[in-house]
């Protein structure tokens, strides 16, 4: 029960921090790689680089916060720590986007689920993509190495009441399910990993990999905005980024030139492709921000006979892969079972009602619990994704039309889910959707649930999980960089971070992402180094 | 505050632009709305220091909702939160103006898209003929009464229309988040809050340091 704060300990130390929110005149910096995002890939790939020996300048929009600003409170870390002040949304306004925005990335925020990218999963990139050096015996060292750096584990304690209810149901009905890894070191127990870790038990970068290339004279400039990479010839020359100003939104009109030999793009599925499409790199084959995934989620609420303090206890600790891939790789959708925290900002977002009904809905908390399905998109070719494109003030959004092949499933997840909560002792079950009275059993919320419409909108819809964009694979024709995450057409860019990926994960990426970004950082120093 | 009039210019520009360039569906209307507001001059500047006219009002500064969005909610709360909010007058309205100020507050940090997106949006509630022909509210939101802003409500929510569905959402979540999710309706909610064991054991909510 450490109460060491590393940052703390760390900018007293001297670390080379900047808050560019402070800079009042332009200037140029150089270094052997600026990073660009801190989160779980470029977090990975600053430290690696960083203690082999080589110069690095990381580069964040969002702003540098720990466990002081850790104070366990929604609508404070909603408005900071996320993207667009929790707003962000696909750009019809269907599908809600939650996604980190400060040093550490969604990692700060994230709920600590670490589990490694499936077997069938890179099976499938290896005979799809063309990727064979990431079959899954190749990555496993990579995954144990980073499951050490993150302490990452099975939750040994026992479950919370919001999570042994997914248990329940599933053993009620013969479904597997089975614990949790988490990435934490000394954890409290208290519930409150999604508005940042008030106690440093979360090993996410903001504890390990940041920290660790600072502690290697790494820098880190934070509330700078990576605006676009210039090119010279076939190669990226500089980055220009933008000093934001003290609401941490706009810009302050001070301009920040960072020069290096080689640039690494972690900035997110939605960031990455949109800085390099705000910087013309070439795409030849127009790749660039197309197939991207959301492992879209659907949900359900139950009221239980007893009380679940769904806001208290680790926030996910049980799941269930019984649906995930049991259809085969490419077939019908397969969706993974998780449980979220229900703090009262979260519940009240989330549940689509006003007045009366959601007074009384509201005021049953103590008793409420929640399971919600996670997607795995991107495996069939009626689910190619979404797209990132650039609005007119240049920031990227992102189009994600539901197929039907993607309605059947969320059907189907709705289904399971409300059947899981009923043989979990559930009184009654609803489901997110603006259509959803309370059912009070099985029986009547099947054939309800069949005639429900499923439509944007009508549905809630959320990611947690954005993967893709610049996708990964052998052929450049129907890709963006190479297994190795090195651009096909020039020569010193890389992208580490989940936008890589050709397809989702079919489980929380972080551990995926921290893979392949300590792989394919190892390469780049050995390269950089030679 | 000079330059406030010439960003509304060059947004009413924009949404001539992609009105022409699309014509067709949700940008139609809406952008209609953000064309006709900026012309007849009803685009407001952000409220400021706001004083209502019960006489309540906080040192909180406005910095996106204009008067007219201010009404606007003040119409809307009573029928989103309904009978969550206190009886007693004064506090009634304390509970439904500090809602709106940690409104405005997330929406500041909502980033420019979006904060265009919901301009677009109170603009169309707030100008009178959108407000009576897209929303089918007769009555300036000042004179709505609850039952009417919670069958405007019902009509968004159950409309065939997505783009309506979203207003709908966006209403919803932005008000019920801002409400239920302040300590102070956390009784509402039944949330007991962190729990004091790790408040008085973790440095950060110790003396200000």
């Amino acid at each position: 029960m450490s109460l060491t704060d590393r940052i703390a300990q760390g900018l007293a130390a001297g670390w080379k921090v900047t808050d560019a929110t402070t800079l009042t005149t332009d200037q140029t910096h150089e270094a052997d790689v600026v990073v660009i995002g801190t989160g779980a890939g470029g977090g990975t790939t600053a430290e690696i680089l960083a203690r082999a020996g080589l110069s690095v300048i990381l580069v964040e929009e969002g702003r540098l916060y720990y466990q002081k600003d850790f104070r366990m409170d929604e609508l404070t870390a909603y408005a900071a720590l996320y993207q667009e002040g929790m707003s962000r949304v696909t750009r019809d306004g269907a599908i809600a986007i939650l996604q980190g925005r400060c040093v550490g990335g969604s990692t700060t925020v994230n709920w600590t689920s670490s589990f490694r990218t499936p077997d069938a999963t890179l099976n499938h990139w290896a005979d799809r993509f063309g990727l064979d050096d990431l079959r899954p015996e190749a990555m496993t060292p990579w995954f144990a190495g980073r499951e050490q750096r993150h302490n990452i584990a099975p939750w040994a304690t026992d479950p919370n009441v919001n999570n042994d209810i997914l248990r329940q149901g599933c053993e009620q009905l013969g479904y597997s399910w089975a614990v949790i890894p988490r990435n934490v070191k000394g954890c409290w127990n208290l519930g409150y990993c999604g508005v940042g870790c008030p106690t440093n038990a979360k090993q996410g970068a903001l504890t390990t990999t940041i920290p660790g290339a600072l502690d290697h004279e790494a820098r880190l400039f934070h509330g700078l905005r990576a605006e676009r990479l210039v090119m010279r010839q076939d190669r990226v020359d500089h980055l220009i980024a933008s000093a934001l100003a003290a609401d941490g939104v706009t810009p302050s009109g001070v301009s920040v030139t960072l020069r290096a030999r080689h640039f690494v793009v972690a900035a997110s599925a939605i960031g990455s492709p949109g800085l390099l499409l705000r910087s013309d790199i070439p795409d030849p084959y127009q790749r660039l921000g197309k197939r991207t995934f959301l492992h879209p989620v659907n949900g359900t609420v139950a009221q239980m006979p007893q009380q679940t303090d769904p806001y208290y206890g680790a926030p996910q600790s049980i799941y269930s892969d019984h649906f995930n891939f049991s259809s085969g790789v490419a077939g019908p959708v397969g969706f993974k079972l998780e449980v979220p925290p229900l703090h009262p900002a979260m519940a009240a977002g989330i549940v689509p009602g006003y007045g009366e009904d959601q007074r009384d809905t509201l005021g049953k908390l103590p008793w409420l619990q929640s399971v919600i399905a996670l997607l795995r998109d991107g495996f069939h070719e009626d689910s190619p994704g979404g797209t990132v494109s650039l609005r007119d003030d240049g920031s990227p959004v992102l189009d994600y039309p539901l197929t039907d092949y993607l309605w059947e499933g969320l059907r189907r997840a709705f289904r399971t889910m409300a059947e899981i909560q009923f043989a979990a002792g559930a009184e009654r079950v609803r489901l997110i959707h603006l259509d959803s009275p309370w059912f009070r059993s099985w029986k009547e919320a099947r054939g309800a649930i069949d005639a429900l419409p499923m439509k944007p909108h009508r549905v809630r819809v959320f990611t947690a999980h954005q993967m893709g964009g610049c996708g990964m694979g052998a052929d450049p024709r129907e890709s963006v960089v190479n297994s190795f995450g090195e651009h096909h057409q020039v020569t010193n860019l890389s992208l580490h971070d989940a936008s890589i990926f050709p397809t989702s994960i079919g489980a929380n990426p972080q551990l995926s992402v921290y893979g392949l970004a300590a792989r394919n950082s190892t390469r780049l120093a050995a390269r950089l180094r030679s | 505050m000079a330059e406030l009039p010439a960003r509304s210019d060059r947004l009413s520009t924009m949404d001539r632009r992609s009105f022409l360039r699309t014509g067709v569906g949700g940008t139609l209307f809406l952008g209609t709305v953000g064309i006709t507001a900026n012309l007849s001059g009803c685009a407001g500047k952000p409220a400021g220091r706001y004083e209502a006219a019960t006489g309540i009002s906080s040192d909180y500064r406005f910095g996106f909702l204009t008067h007219d969005d201010i009404l606007l909610f003040g119409a809307l709360l009573p029928a989103i939160i309904g009978p969550g909010l206190p009886q007693q007058a004064a506090d009634r309205q304390q509970a439904i103006l500090g809602t709106i100020e940690r409104i405005d507050a997330g929406i500041l940090q909502f980033g420019p898209a979006n904060q265009k997106e919901l301009r677009r949006l109170f603009d169309l509630l707030n100008f009178g003929l959108t407000r009576v022909t897209v929303a089918r509210v007769w009555p300036d939101w000042a004179s709505v009464s609850p039952a009417q802003a919670g069958a405007f409500l019902d009509r968004w929510r159950s409309s065939r229309i997505g783009l309506l569905n979203n207003g709908y959402i966006a209403l919803t979540k932005l008000s019920n988040v801002a409400f239920y999710g302040h300590p102070a309706q956390w009784h509402l909610s039944g949330y007991p809050g962190p729990p004091a064991w790790a408040t008085q054991a973790l440095p950060q909510f110790q003396n200000a340091s």
